[in-house]
């Protein structure tokens, strides 16, 4: 039986396996009819790899998961060679540069790319965190490698095999040459290896990327989904790898169920006209309007509060995160109408919103979507408690005191 | 000259070394007089670790890095035992569980505790995300353990050695008994683990928090500058997580 690898086309764990069975003249299988979200969720695959992911190697004893600890296996599988060292302070010091480039390099490199991608929360504080971590990482291997053509010894390693893959994938997503440029001995390394023919067979044409993605708006910031083992190549690889570990479905262009409801008399266009045309006397002419318009048998309003306030401690953060959520609402423009007021003159800063929404609940395209709405509690306003009417209105009209504070500042979505 | 290991007081990364070390039956000296954010980040520290973290090993022949490297060499310096395996396939198993709990278990735990100590920028859907991905891992590796003593063959291995040194540090910061309960071979093994003698030497009497440390306030949050090299607190826990 051969070795049978399981894995989607491109993927950088696999790369690392299949570089080293080039040095070790060892021959995989690549597994025929592997789908992406499908394959790995089967319990066969499952009873190989509980977590589900990929890659995978099938051997006749037994499987292996783990990108390294594959790799590990094939450079063994024929015997000794060079790939890990001749002694043991070389082996060992193979496996410190095998965890380095994992830990320090490539774990950092997916924090700044996976966000962008759509592919985990984005977070501007944590990406420079990443950014600088990733630098820190770099600096010391271009730092090594000044004085080293190879990571340990004077030959390629499993060491090499495992960081030029690492590395590979950050030039192709978000390394551009400006970034890169400040550790010319990691370029140097990098360029030569990627060029040595056991990396070439695999790897194809390296390249590098002209730009980093652009921050995700709308589904893509939408989705949070769980962390991808693989992020997508932002470079167009003749084999595009299917980056996430679940298939995503395609977004059906079904009917919105809230076309569906009764009609209703209010329309939300008008009341949307009647909030930006009003420019004076807005309490007597926005406000009256808009309850003599409210139809609360076809909308609700709903007032949300931010779950973690006191985490909003500088503003500037603040306002992004409350503009992230108005980006991400996007979708639902045609059915909602909605203040977010951020309350205080210092932090921690309060996040209060009040939200119009056609239909009698949330609905629930927007909760499965926007992945915001689960950061804040939601209420339904009762129209019967003159409190909170006055509540409503305030909100609609940036009344400054706000519930004893002053406004930082008042978005709207419309 | 002795194997010594440079390293804070409680350093989880170190613990790996030294229960290895007393299963492989090798002496390691930790250095006298190590400073955190001093002596490591001296010129003759960095020509042993480039980037200035702990812990290293100084051995006759060079410096080691990376605390799975570490306990890698020192299951091997006296030659051949069961920390490694008796097969090639046994071998990658061990390797595999060792990368998993690293990048599956520990990476996630960290990204829990680290914000909340102030060590990193904090933000809800991240951690929210991280909680998830380690709750993951903990699904996992329950599953492995409902039928598995070990986490390879039938005794200690370093695969036990790093994922026990890992779960520690979890179980101490931010795991609580609510947690854990969620996956009960995780727990057994746990607690089956840290009460061998070899596991006890080094890591004393192993503890389970009972709550999870609150999310930064003011100051803390509004700094979410590079993790810290020294606690601001005395308490003996914080050492648990710094790496550098």
């Amino acid at each position: 039986m051969a070795l049978v690898l399981h894995t989607y086309k491109g993927n950088k764990g696999a790369f690392k396996a299949l570089v080293a069975a080039e040095y070790a003249g060892v021959k995989i299988e690549e597994a025929a009819d592997f789908q992406m979200g499908v394959t790995n969720k089967s319990p066969e695959f499952l009873k190989m790899n509980p977590i589900g992911k990929v890659p995978v190697l099938e051997t006749p004893e037994g499987p292996i998961f783990e990108s390294n600890a594959i790799a590990r296996y094939v450079s063994r599988k024929n015997g000794e060679n060079s790939l890990n060292g001749s002694s043991l302070i070389e082996y060992a010091q193979i496996e410190q540069w095998i965890d380095f480039s994992s830990l320090e390099i490539d774990a950092n490199m997916l924090k700044w790319f996976a966000p962008r991608m759509g592919y985990a929360p984005f977070s501007a504080p944590a990406e420079e965190a990443a950014i600088s971590a990733l630098k820190r990482g770099l600096e010391a291997l271009n730092t090594h490698l000044a004085s080293n053509t190879y990571l340990v010894g004077h030959s390629v390693t499993l060491a090499d095999i495992v960081t030029i893959c690492n590395l590979n994938l950050g030039f192709a997503t978000v390394m551009t040459k400006k970034f890169t440029s400040a550790f010319p001995h990691v370029e140097r390394y990098f360029w030569t290896m990627v060029n040595q023919p056991n990396f070439k067979k695999v790897l194809g044409d390296a390249k590098q990327t002209d730009a980093v993605p652009p921050v995700p708006t709308k589904k893509a910031a939408a989705q949070p989904a769980k962390p991808k083992e693989e992020p997508k190549k932002a470079a167009p690889a003749a084999e595009a790898p299917k980056a996430a570990e679940e298939e995503e479905a395609p977004k059906p262009k079904a009917k919105n169920p809230l076309d569906l409801l009764p009609p209703s008399p209010m329309v939300l266009d008008d009341w949307k006209r009647l909030y930006s045309n009003t420019k004076s006397n807005f309490r007597e002419v926005a406000i009256k309007g808009f309850w003599d318009m409210y139809d609360p048998e076809g909308y609700s309003l709903w007032f949300c509060d931010y779950k973690y306030n006191d985490e909003n401690m500088v503003s500037f953060v603040t306002l992004n995160k409350v503009g992230g959520f108005l980006q991400r609402m996007d979708l639902a423009r045609k059915y909602a109408f909605g203040k977010m007021l951020i309350c205080g003159s210092e932090g921690p800063f309060k996040v209060k919103g009040l939200w119009i929404f056609r239909g009698p609940e949330i609905p629930k395209f927007i909760m499965d979507e926007v992945y915001d709405m689960e950061l804040y509690e939601w209420t339904k306003v009762d129209i019967s408690d003159e409190a909170q009417k006055e509540r409503v209105s305030q909100m609609i009209e940036d009344a400054e005191p706000f519930e004893g504070e002053a406004l930082l500042d008042a978005k709207c979505f419309k | 000259m002795a194997l010594v290991l440079h390293t804070y007081k409680g350093n989880k990364g170190a613990f790996k070394a030294l229960v290895a070390a007393e299963y492989a039956g090798v002496k390691i000296e930790e250095a006298a007089d190590f400073q955190m954010g001093v002596t490591n980040k001296s010129p003759e520290f960095l020509k042993m670790n480039p980037i200035g973290k702990v812990p290293v090993l100084e051995t006759p022949e060079g410096a080691i890095f990376e605390s799975n490297a570490i306990a890698r060499y020192v299951s091997r310096k006296n030659g051949e035992n069961s920390l490694n395996g008796s097969s090639l396939i046994e071998y990658a198993q061990i390797e595999q569980w060792i990368d998993f709990s690293s990048l599956e278990i520990d990476a996630n735990m960290l990204k829990w505790f680290a914000p909340r100590l102030g060590y990193a920028p904090f933000s809800a859907p991240a951690e929210e995300a991280a909680i998830s991905a380690l709750k993951r891992g903990l699904e996992a590796l329950n599953t492995h353990l409902a039928s598995n003593t070990y986490l390879v063959g039938h005794s200690v291995t370093l695969a036990d050695i790093v994922t026990i040194c890992n779960l520690n540090l979890g179980f101490a910061t931010v795991m609580t008994k609510k947690f854990t309960s969620a996956f009960p071979h995780v727990e057994r093994y746990f607690w089956t683990m840290v009460n061998q003698p070899n596991f006890k030497k080094v890591l004393g009497d192993a503890k389970q928090t009972d709550a999870v440390p609150p999310v930064p306030t003011k100051k803390a949050a509004a700094q979410p500058a590079k993790p810290k090299e020294e606690p601001k607190k005395a308490v003996q826990l914080l050492h648990l997580l710094i790496r550098e």
